[in-house]
């Protein structure tokens, strides 16, 4: 028994997606031996954040087929929520430091995040999608991406326009010590930041494999005809992936406010990041973009620590161009062809 | 366009307009651009620089529109191809001593090597997963061109020698409609021949297209390695024209730019994107510069713009053109809009 897992494991290992996640823990592993385990953290919460936003786009590519390129703009929403929510309740607890609201303040501005987030991405499918979807003829991915295009110029200029092009920052959610793990100190907003981003990731998990909502959402992603034909409502899952997709991505930009003030491009930099998640992992696959945003913020805090900043765009992009070459569905991705390939 | 009239039977005028690939109307128009200098509201000189940017974008867009609307692989790194085009030019005038003439030429001809290896490295890629490929490439393009700063000066910019010495910016005007006119003429060409035959049939169905023995590796090589050369060499003359080259022009909001116009003006029709840019980006211009107070403005036009198009209209200028405008009762009109081909 134990031979035939042990024979499973090693051919796991041989495939590309084995090979690479061994070479990412390995990596980290060395890379925090060598400088210190700060690079871990690092790593650990931005691969954090950028699993939140990589499994909405994920999500919208594998059930929607919608290439989406105004993610980051509903992180930019996400964070604007937590600011405009954030700032009256520190106002609060400014001057009533004991109240309890010190602890749950910063929660109520991600919960505000999120709800927005959703509401925007509602709208965003009643407004754009909807229309496109009743009216396209064929050709759905590419008309869709580039109506997405247009989102995305579209709310960062609103953006602009209604908010001022300013930082709109915060000092940080919970203010205190920082937590001290083995001469690390990490500051509580970082820690908190992972662990939302934690906790969403997996009941978000848990949410696709057993409830019947996600699994008719896998369904839809599978086979829209097959999906309908046993009886789903169609309708009600677009809306619901797409709410769930954009408030996934206001999340990660509520709970990192500390750290990306809002300003109309803050959410570029989250985009690119994971899209060349999505890419390398493949498209469609939840648990691969989850893997995948931790490589890639491995890359990005490795490319930082020992070449400098403002590499991170050059080394990942053209580590993730020489993967594709060599494996172009992705690591995690099948080989079956589908719809995005037109 | 399939001639009904063999060429027999038409007069030397028709004859060109057909080699030069214009119908009178588009003939007229180009006329009317090359006067325009000359009409009172358009010959102050920061009217001929909203000119010119038109006329950059839309032969960027007539470039971009041969790979979009032919193969169907949209180059999301086409700016930063363009800036690639444009620094290497600025960098041979200042460090080689090139005329910018010839640095131009060269400049398109490392942006067409540009092209050339997004085309092999995207071969085995499709669709939306080749679109990202050349938008990481031009991502790639442009982090190096901000990080190498010996030899770029990064985000500071690069000052470049202008083309002509004045500081009038007429001739440049000129100079832009002759390459807008050029480019689109060597576009309309390639896409007449049988070469042209070939790309459409790879962006209709790339399977089917190997199986009639058509080679995709050749084509879409060539093809990506023309529509980059072209983007080099408008790269080339933004860089001689402004005198400042910095990293922002490689950013992918420019390729936005570009591909919002190639796509209003309707995708695989090589005209439209050329037609509407004009009208187009100068109201751009106009809003941006008279609503200064309200910064973003003409961007979110733009946007509302494109997914309104995008959304009910997704043939663009030149579909509505063909169906609605080309095809009147009148004779005489019907020429003027169609020509004899």
């Amino acid at each position: 028994m134990s031979n035939n897992y042990g024979s499973k494991f090693l051919s796991w290992i041989k495939s590309a997606a084995g090979l690479s996640i061994v070479v990412t823990i390995v990596v980290a592993v060395v890379a925090s031996i060598a400088s210190g385990p700060y690079l871990l953290v690092n790593t650990v919460v931005t691969g954090g954040m950028l699993a939140l936003v990589a499994t909405g786009l994920t999500l919208m590519l594998g059930v929607l087929n919608i290439p989406m390129f105004a993610h980051g703009e509903f992180f930019m929403i996400g964070s604007l929520a937590a600011f405009y929510v954030f700032t009256p309740i520190s106002n609060y607890t400014n001057e009533n430091p004991d109240s309890i609201i010190v602890v749950f303040g910063p929660l109520i501005a991600m919960a505000a995040s999120t709800i927005i987030g959703a509401i925007s991405g509602i709208i965003a499918e009643k407004l754009v999608f909807g229309p496109l979807r009743r009216r396209s003829t064929d050709d759905w991915v590419m008309n869709s991406f580039l109506l997405t295009v247009g989102l995305s110029v579209l709310l960062i200029n609103l953006h602009q326009l209604v908010f001022g092009a300013d930082f709109k920052g915060i000092v940080g959610y919970w203010s205190g010590m920082p937590i001290s793990i083995y001469d690390v100190f990490i500051s509580r907003d970082r820690v908190m930041a992972f662990m939302i981003a934690a906790v969403i990731v997996v009941l978000f998990w848990f949410f696709m494999t057993y409830t019947r909502t996600g699994m008719a959402i896998r369904a839809v992603s599978q086979d829209i005809t097959g999906a309908q034909i046993v009886g789903i409502d169609i309708e009600k899952i677009v809306l619901l992936t797409i709410s769930l997709a954009c408030a996934l991505s206001a999340v990660a930009g509520g709970s990192l406010l500390f750290m990306y003030p809002s300003y109309p491009t803050v959410g570029l930099e989250p985009l690119y990041m994971a899209w060349f998640v999505v890419i390398l992992s493949g498209l469609g696959n939840v648990l691969g973009a989850v893997a995948g945003a931790f490589i890639v913020a491995l890359l990005k805090v490795i490319t930082v620590e020992y070449i400098g900043a403002g590499w991170d765009f050059v080394i990942p992009s053209a580590l993730i161009m020489f993967i594709l070459i060599f494996k172009p569905s992705g690591i995690f991705g099948s080989d079956v062809r589908g719809a995005l390939d037109k | 366009m399939s001639s009904t009239i063999t060429s027999r039977q038409m007069n030397p005028f028709d004859k060109i307009l057909d080699k030069l690939c214009l119908t009178p109307a588009g003939f007229c128009g180009l006329a009317l651009l090359f006067v325009l200098p000359f009409i009172p509201p358009f010959n102050q000189e920061y009217m001929l620089r909203w000119l010119i940017y038109c006329g950059l974008i839309a032969a960027m867009s007539v470039g971009f529109d041969l790979t979009a609307g032919y193969i169907s692989i949209v180059n999301f790194g086409y700016a930063a191809v363009s800036g690639f085009g444009g620094y290497s030019s600025a960098l041979l005038v200042i460090n080689m001593g090139l005329s910018p003439w010839i640095a131009m030429i060269a400049g398109g001809m490392t942006a067409g090597f540009i092209g050339l290896i997004i085309g092999m490295i995207s071969l085995r890629l499709r669709g939306i997963f080749a679109a990202c490929l050349s938008w990481f490439f031009g991502l790639a393009i442009m982090g190096l061109t901000i990080k190498l700063v010996w030899l770029t000066r990064g985000q500071l910019g690069l000052r470049t020698p202008r083309l002509f010495e004045t500081d009038s910016n007429v001739p440049f005007y000129f100079l832009i409609i002759t390459l807008l006119f050029f480019i689109y003429l060597a576009c309309k060409w390639i896409v007449r021949s049988k070469m042209g035959l070939a790309f459409q049939a790879i962006g209709q169905n790339m399977d089917a297209a190997r199986t009639s023995g058509i080679n995709p590796v050749y084509y879409r090589v060539m093809n990506f390695t023309i529509s980059c050369a072209i983007a080099g060499v408008l790269g080339g003359f933004y860089a001689h024209f402004y005198g400042i080259l910095t990293p922002d022009m490689m950013h992918t909001s420019k390729t936005v730019e570009i591909l919002a116009v190639a796509y209003i003006g309707g995708r695989g029709s090589l005209w439209g994107g050329a037609v509407i840019a004009f009208p187009f980006i100068f109201l751009m211009e106009i809003v941006r510069s008279t609503l200064s107070n309200l910064p973003g403005l003409n961007l979110v036009i733009y946007a509302l713009v494109l997914i309104l198009v995008m959304i009910y209209y997704p043939g663009g200028f030149s579909y509505f053109y063909d169906t609605n405008i080309r095809k009147p009762k009148n004779k005489a009109l019907r020429y003027f809009f169609n020509g004899r081909a």
